[in-house]
């Protein structure tokens, strides 16, 4: 310990400009992350703006108790759930998909103008795409009329409590598509040619090339990525979530984000929405910890 | 807002040294000056108004089609030219929750602006807890000594002085006062009166009559496009839970949500009328009677389905919908007439037991003064000025010369207002130089509201919308903290369940045999003890 402090004592020294240009990346972080956190405490508090988080009564976990006895607390637990592991297993990987598909386009222009098109509702703003969505998906809208050629009735898709998940995740995949394989082509093209060559060589086909050189090429990449994504598992898009809502889907629109919204900010239960927020916040870092932990006992791959 | 205070506070100081050697401002001084530069030293810190405050209020949807803030409408100016006083108006942005989301998040950061102007009955927890946790203050003592015009107006009009307080006694704003009776009926049913008469057809008065008429404007293409594209009726659903803008459950002799009879209190949706109304407009949804959106419909949309020559039957303004969609269709749909009808019933010559009336004071417009306002009898002072002669006239009328000229001893708006050269509706019109197109913390008067209407259809609709008993609303009583928090607890639950539930019966989606379900469900909610709750309210404010 005491060796490690006096090193840490020279390197300081030694490196003072360095350390003095991460000064402001450690005052962001203390200031706007670990600095609200002084403000959790009113999870276990009832909040009264006039006394502040110091003068407002502690209460105990009556919030956390108030929460889990809620007839509503299956319900968005569930969505919450189910929404993640959905996007998990069917937008997570398209991603990747993507990328090898892209690879495998061997047309300069061509493949420029897929990877463009598909960056681009990366860039609109969230209240467009929604906008977007309402419009398409109308009763009278763009994917009715199609329907309607061939023949079928058309679908309440953005009223009707069955259609939210699959609504939801298409446009996800929509919207990141492009964006989220950025990644994965910058992994491939840092594949080191040879090996594709050495694979040709031994006459591997071009989908055996994507499988035994490419794909592992960029396994550690996925790995990152997929601990990052289970970082954020709890807290999908809520943003979207509330452009896309009403009380006719909050059956399976309701997520715990949204909840914390609506009993927080609307309904000014600062408390028991901390409350709600802060159990949130308790599953998504186990969840990250157990994915670290798992990433690092199957492979090398790791966050920290 | 802390820098802000600094700043005042050192105006405050700078001007009360000038004051020394500067003789009391004269506001008229202060006026050329615009109240601008503190180095003026006109408006002293011994006026009688506020050097200057800040004004939270939402910008209305007429107003913000020509300006920015409420600092360019005219009866402001004209306020700042008579009283000096510089406001800061601050408008939240956006409409609907995202204001909610603003005013709450003001008052949990305690950035407050010295005054609020909001609807105090849906604020969480309501106005005595507002007071009671230091957020606004009691205004009783300031208006006694401060507001002249104000106490004049209380004084004349007992009633109303026993709406704005709270059991307590305590007054917490400057209300919205509706004038006159004939104010207080502003929206119903609207019909198409061209529709009917090319089809032959009477005005409906009953539920079954109502079915017929629906029923023909679905098959008999009314429209006349060749097309089966008609909606016979629109029934949004943010008003289906509302019983002051759709009065459609008075027909079944009940209100939703609470009501009273005869002094006790009842909870509408989980009456056997309740699963009568829905059944009916179950039948009518599955029919194609009603709007399959309806579950979605907003402003926007409605428009758009009016002014597609699409919608037969709708709820709707005097103005706002009969006056405004008469005067855009009338070149592109030949004969084009909206009329009122009158609520439905469901016997023959039964009068209704809701229709629209809206109270003498409807909570909302009200403007309270915070615990951060540094002075506030000098605001008290400048929010009087309202209540008096030449406010009212100046918040209800504009000015003189150029948004009214007096004729026949009577307030009459311009051209100027009535036919705007850059298109604007009357409203719009209006927006720019008053407050009384839509509300304030004023008294409004009968006439700024009879000349919006330029049709008789307008003036039937008031005659026609009036007619019900109206005995079973509730008035607007006050919670304390603790009756408010558990009701708030209670009905936030519930409101989430039924809206969903609500939308589904009428869809159809969830079976109607299932009702008695849903009233077991809104019991284990915690309903009994909620209508305990406004019972004591209810007796407390009859005691009053």
């Amino acid at each position: 310990m005491r060796s490690y402090l006096i090193r840490l004592q020279k390197d300081l020294l030694k490196n003072k400009a360095i350390y003095f240009m991460l000064l402001p990346v450690l005052a962001y972080y203390l200031i706007f992350q670990y600095g609200p956190m002084y403000g959790l405490q009113i999870a276990f508090k009832d909040f009264i703006p006039a006394k502040g988080f110091l003068g407002s009564p502690w209460v105990g976990f009556k919030h956390f108790e108030d929460f889990f006895g809620s007839v509503y607390f299956g319900r968005i637990l569930k969505n919450t759930l189910l929404l993640s592991l959905y996007s998990l297993v069917f937008f997570f990987p398209t991603g990747i998909i993507f990328a090898l598909l892209l690879n495998e386009i061997k047309g300069r222009i061509f493949r420029k103008a897929v990877q463009t098109i598909s960056y681009m509702p990366h860039f609109i703003s969230m209240v467009v795409i929604v906008g977007m969505m309402f419009d398409f998906l109308a009763r009278d809208g763009l994917v009715n009329n199609i329907i309607a050629m061939f023949g079928l009735e058309p679908v309440s898709f953005m009223r009707s409590p069955g259609w939210f998940r699959t609504t939801y995740i298409s446009s996800e995949i929509w919207q990141n598509i492009g964006w989220s394989s950025i990644v994965y082509l910058a992994a491939i093209s840092s594949i080191n040619p040879s090996l594709y060559e050495a694979a040709r060589m031994d006459g591997a086909s071009r989908w055996k090339q994507m499988w035994h050189v490419t794909l592992p090429g960029i396994m550690p990449t996925v790995t990152i990525m997929f601990i990052l994504f289970i970082g954020k598992f709890m807290t999908v898009g809520f943003e979207k979530i509330i452009l896309m809502y009403n009380p006719v889907i909050y059956e399976t629109a309701d997520v715990i984000q949204t909840f914390v919204y609506r009993k927080g900010i609307l309904e000014a239960n600062y408390s028991y929405s901390a409350a709600v927020g802060l159990f949130n916040a308790a599953i998504s870092f186990t969840l990250l910890i157990g994915a670290n932990m798992t990433a690092k006992r199957l492979g090398e791959t790791k966050l920290w | 807002m802390k820098k802000n205070q600094g700043k005042k506070a050192a105006l405050i100081a700078l001007s009360s040294v000038l004051t020394a050697t500067v003789m009391a401002g004269c506001s008229s001084d202060s006026a050329k000056e615009g109240g601008t530069a503190p180095q003026s030293g006109t408006s002293s810190s011994t006026s009688e108004y506020p050097r200057a405050f800040s004004y939270w209020v939402e910008l209305d949807g007429d107003s913000a089609i020509s300006m920015k803030s409420f600092s360019e409408n005219a009866a402001y100016k004209e306020m700042e030219k008579i009283t000096g006083t510089k406001v800061d108006f601050k408008h939240p942005t956006g409409g609907g929750t995202q204001v909610l989301e603003q005013f709450n998040l003001m008052v949990a950061s305690r950035n407050l602006t010295d005054v609020i102007q909001t609807n105090w009955f849906n604020v969480a927890r309501g106005p005595q807890n507002a007071i009671d946790e230091g957020t606004i203050i009691r205004l009783n003592d300031l208006i006694d000594k401060h507001a002249p015009n104000f106490k004049k107006y209380l004084a004349e009009h007992p009633e109303v002085a026993s709406m704005i307080k709270t059991d307590k006694g305590d007054i917490y704003a400057f209300p919205f006062i509706r004038g006159d009776n004939k104010i207080k009926v502003y929206y119903g049913p609207v019909i198409r009166k061209d529709w009917l008469d090319k089809l032959g057809l009477e005005a409906p008065t009953t539920i079954n009559e109502w079915e017929k008429v629906l029923v023909a404007f679905r098959d008999k293409d009314p429209n006349g496009n060749g097309k089966n594209d008609e909606i016979p009726f629109l029934l949004e659903v943010s008003t289906v839970r509302n019983d002051l803008l759709n009065a459609m459950i008075g027909a079944w002799g009940i209100l939703d949500k609470f009501y009273q009879k005869d002094g006790k209190i009842y909870y509408g949706e989980m009456q056997p009328e309740f699963k009568d109304f829905l059944t009916t407009m179950q039948r009518w949804y599955k029919d194609g009677l009603i709007d399959k959106d309806f579950a979605a419909v907003d402003g926007k949309l409605k428009d758009a389905k009016t002014s597609n020559n699409q919608l037969g039957v709708l709820y709707g303004f005097s103005s706002g919908t009969i006056g405004k969609f008469t005067d855009l269709m009338k070149d592109t749909v030949p004969g084009f007439k909206m009329a009122a009808l009158p609520h439905p019933t469901l016997r023959e010559g039964d009068t209704p037991a809701a229709g629209m009336i809206s109270p003498t004071y409807p909570g909302e417009h009200s403007v309270a003064i915070t615990t951060a306002a540094k002075e506030p009898e000098k605001i008290v002072k400048w929010l009087d000025y309202a209540y008096g002669p030449e406010g009212h006239m100046l918040f209800n009328f504009g000015i003189k010369g150029q948004s009214y000229d007096i004729v026949n001893g009577k307030p009459a708006y311009t051209d100027t207002i009535k036919s705007d050269p850059n298109k604007l509706t009357f409203k719009q019109a209006q927006a720019q130089y008053m407050r009384s197109h839509y509300g304030g913390p004023f008294v409004q008067d009968v006439e700024s509201f009879l000349q919006q209407m330029k049709y008789q259809e307008q003036f039937d609709s008031l005659e026609i919308w009036s007619k019900a008993k109206n005995q079973l609303q509730l008035p607007l009583m006050t919670l304390t903290a603790d009756e408010s928090k558990k009701l708030a607890s209670i009905m936030n639950d519930i409101n989430t369940f039924s809206d969903e539930m609500i939308v589904k019966f009428i869809m159809g989606t969830e079976p109607i045999d299932n009702f008695p379900q849903y009233v077991d469900k809104l019991k284990k909610f915690g309903i009994e003890e909620a209508i305990k709750i406004q019972q004591t309210a209810f007796d407390r404010y009859s005691k009053r």
